[in-house]
């Protein structure tokens, strides 16, 4: 209410606005001050470790970061690591949208049973998640058990350790963050505007495609970047499901920090996962703000 | 006002309270404290149902154990820069070397061992003491294979499609693919035969795993049969899952696994202690009666008719490893066997 009264009166409101604006700041000090201590500095630190050349730390220089650029392995591992958080992206907005429709029709009671059942997967551990993934993607796992039961194949059909395998797990694993923040947009979509859609000639697909689709994208923003940013740095799925055929960044980061104790290079990895995240996220947020301009 | 000084003696007779407390408190505790570090697992499991009971009732020392593979121990104690974060290593040669190297241990005197004498010669040393033995053979499936006779048999039909290929992060890994290079002409300090091998059948095998899903992957079938020590079989075994060590004609590989005190370890004498107890014979009765299967190094220990040796002197018969030959090529070894195998 305080924010209305405001913008009806601004130029009489300026002082307050002020007032405001130091009181908010002095509120965020102590989670800023935390960040700083907790975030900012480590982060700082991993880039300086970075640039030492040797594993103890004592001669400068950009060795390590040449080392990771100029080998097209390592290279290769980043753009499979963002190609990985693209796909798992892609396969659970294709299963997420369908559901947030369900939802989005569904009488308060039939959306409480919905949101427990996609709360549900969040109260088992993700490593108990993806070790469960073993037993129905093996060869002799629930999925080619069924598969060769209706004789749909005579040999178990490769899903383990595959780069396939790994993004349906993925999808399952962090569809819960895909969801969550769609249904809670989808919840808030005023009804009468898909009945204006329908009653003015709008077929499903154009309701669904003008209406709830653009109405539903900051969901599916906030959903994309969490599942993106889980699923780019899922170290456990990546190495359980994938195996070690399919190398991602953390699993880099792991072997060199602690198997191969080489700190800098570990360091280098390290760096280039959160700039490859962050990447991930700009791009969202640019879809964001590309479909606001558009829509405005 | 009132109300404020009635807050501070209320605060200042709580304290004295609490004080007194712990002051009455000591007299019933524990002499003391030790931190072990441990493998997560098995050897957690036994360790605090056996270990800490024993340590307890023979030195009243309460046993703290922190469940971390070996190289978490050295990267841990490395990080901590100074500042112990546990007093004691549990470690395999590799890690125990590297550890060696960046000066992570106190040094170690045997003669604080009551059961030092009972183990065999040079399994006490200035770094540390042996615990228990660990024995790396081909572990396979019985009912799906028939018993592979050497490390070249697993490149080859009906083994190789059945196959769980891991690198070179974990001790077993290591060893065991060495093993397999020497078969093809290798040695020690050359496993380039290996990677010439692992490129021709890459495209058969049934898995290239880390370490730690491998029982998993043997569990649901995924493989076969693959490399591992004793005691991961023989927990996988208790668990119902068909599964045979297989010792290779050029023989199986034996290490032992070390206890080491931290450099800077706050609880050193009760570290000895726990050493000194962890080595004894009824507790490296039990470890081997458990199912662990932890092979004792105590020589007056009796050992069980399942076990692959009869008595621990067969030990110096299987392969041994140098790992200070080993250890400043491994890093090399990793970043090939990635780059080999990855799609």
């Amino acid at each position: 209410m305080a924010v209305a009264d405001a913008d009806t009166a601004r130029p009489a409101a300026r002082a307050p606005n002020e007032v405001k604006e130091r009181v908010e700041w002095r509120l965020v000090t102590p989670l800023g001050l935390t960040y700083m201590a907790f975030f900012a500095a480590p982060l700082l630190l991993l880039l300086w470790v970075s640039f030492y050349e040797d594993n103890e730390l004592t001669t400068f220089g950009p060795g390590q970061w040449i080392k990771f650029l100029s080998d097209p392995f390592y290279v290769g591992v980043v753009w499979r690591t963002v190609a990985l958080g693209i796909a798992t992206v892609l396969a659970a907005t294709l299963l997420a949208y369908p559901l947030a429709l369900v939802f989005y029709a569904a009488s308060p009671g039939v959306r409480r049973l919905l949101l427990f059942i996609v709360v549900l997967p969040l109260l088992t551990s993700v490593v108990v998640r993806t070790f469960a993934w073993i037993a129905i993607l093996s060869r002799e796992g629930v999925v080619n058990n069924t598969l060769m039961w209706l004789r749909l194949t005579a040999a178990p059909v490769p899903l383990l350790q595959t780069q396939h395998g790994l993004i349906i797990a993925l999808m399952q694993i962090e569809m819960p963050l895909m969801l969550l923040p769609l249904l809670a947009v989808v919840q808030g979509i005023d009804r009468s505007l898909v009945e204006a859609s329908r009653s003015l000639g709008g077929s499903h697909w154009r309701t669904f495609f003008k209406v709830l689709l653009p109405l539903s994208v900051p969901g599916w923003i906030a959903g994309a970047t969490l599942v993106f940013a889980s699923a780019t740095t899922a170290f456990i799925s990546q190495s359980v499901i994938g195996g070690g055929r399919l190398v991602y960044l953390p699993s880099v980061i792991w072997q060199q920090a602690m198997v191969i104790s080489n700190w800098p290079f570990a360091a280098v990895a390290s760096v280039l996962l959160l700039v490859a995240v962050l990447t991930g996220i700009l791009a969202l947020n640019a879809i964001s703000r590309l479909i606001d301009t558009h829509g405005n | 006002m009132n109300c404020h000084r009635l807050d501070r003696r209320q605060l200042m007779a709580g304290a004295a309270v609490l004080g007194g407390v712990s002051l009455l408190g000591q007299p019933a505790h524990a002499k003391g404290t030790v931190t072990a570090a441990i493998y997560p697992g098995n050897w957690d499991e036994q360790y605090r149902s056996i270990v800490a009971p024993a340590l307890k009732e023979a030195h009243d020392i309460d046993l703290a154990l922190e469940p971390l593979f070996a190289v978490d121990q050295v990267a841990k104690v490395v990080a901590a820069r100074g500042v112990a974060p546990f007093d004691c290593f549990v470690l395999d040669p590799g890690p125990r070397v590297t550890a060696i190297e960046r000066g992570l241990f106190e040094p170690f005197d045997g003669k604080q061992l009551t059961n030092a004498a009972k183990l065999p010669a040079g399994f006490v040393d200035n770094w540390g003491s042996a615990v228990n033995a660990q024995i790396v053979g081909i572990a396979y499936n019985p009912k799906k294979l028939p018993k592979p006779k050497g490390w070249k048999d697993l490149f080859q039909e009906p083994y190789v499609s059945r196959l769980g290929l891991t690198g070179f992060q974990t001790t077993f890994g290591t060893v065991s693919l060495i093993e397999m290079a020497k078969v093809f002409g290798g040695s020690e300090t050359n496993v380039e035969p290996i990677f010439a091998e692992i490129k021709k059948i890459l495209p058969r095998i049934a898995a290239v795993t880390p370490p730690a899903a491998l029982p998993s992957l043997f569990q649901q079938g995924q493989i076969d049969v693959t490399y591992t020590n004793t005691n991961n079989i023989d927990s996988l075994r208790a668990r119902g899952v068909d599964i045979e060590l297989a010792i290779p004609e050029t023989g199986a590989i034996t290490f032992v696994t070390t206890l080491h005190i931290t450099k800077g370890a706050e609880n050193k004498e009760n570290a000895y202690k726990y050493i000194d107890t962890a080595i004894s014979a009824p507790v490296q009765e039990a470890l081997l009666k458990s199912p662990a299967v932890l092979l004792p190094v105590h020589k007056d220990v009796p050992l069980t008719a399942n076990l692959p040796i009869k008595s621990l002197d067969e030990l110096s018969k299987f392969v041994a490893h140098d790992w200070s030959k080993i250890n400043p090529q491994r890093p090399g070894w990793i970043e090939r066997f990635n780059k080999e195998v990855t799609k």
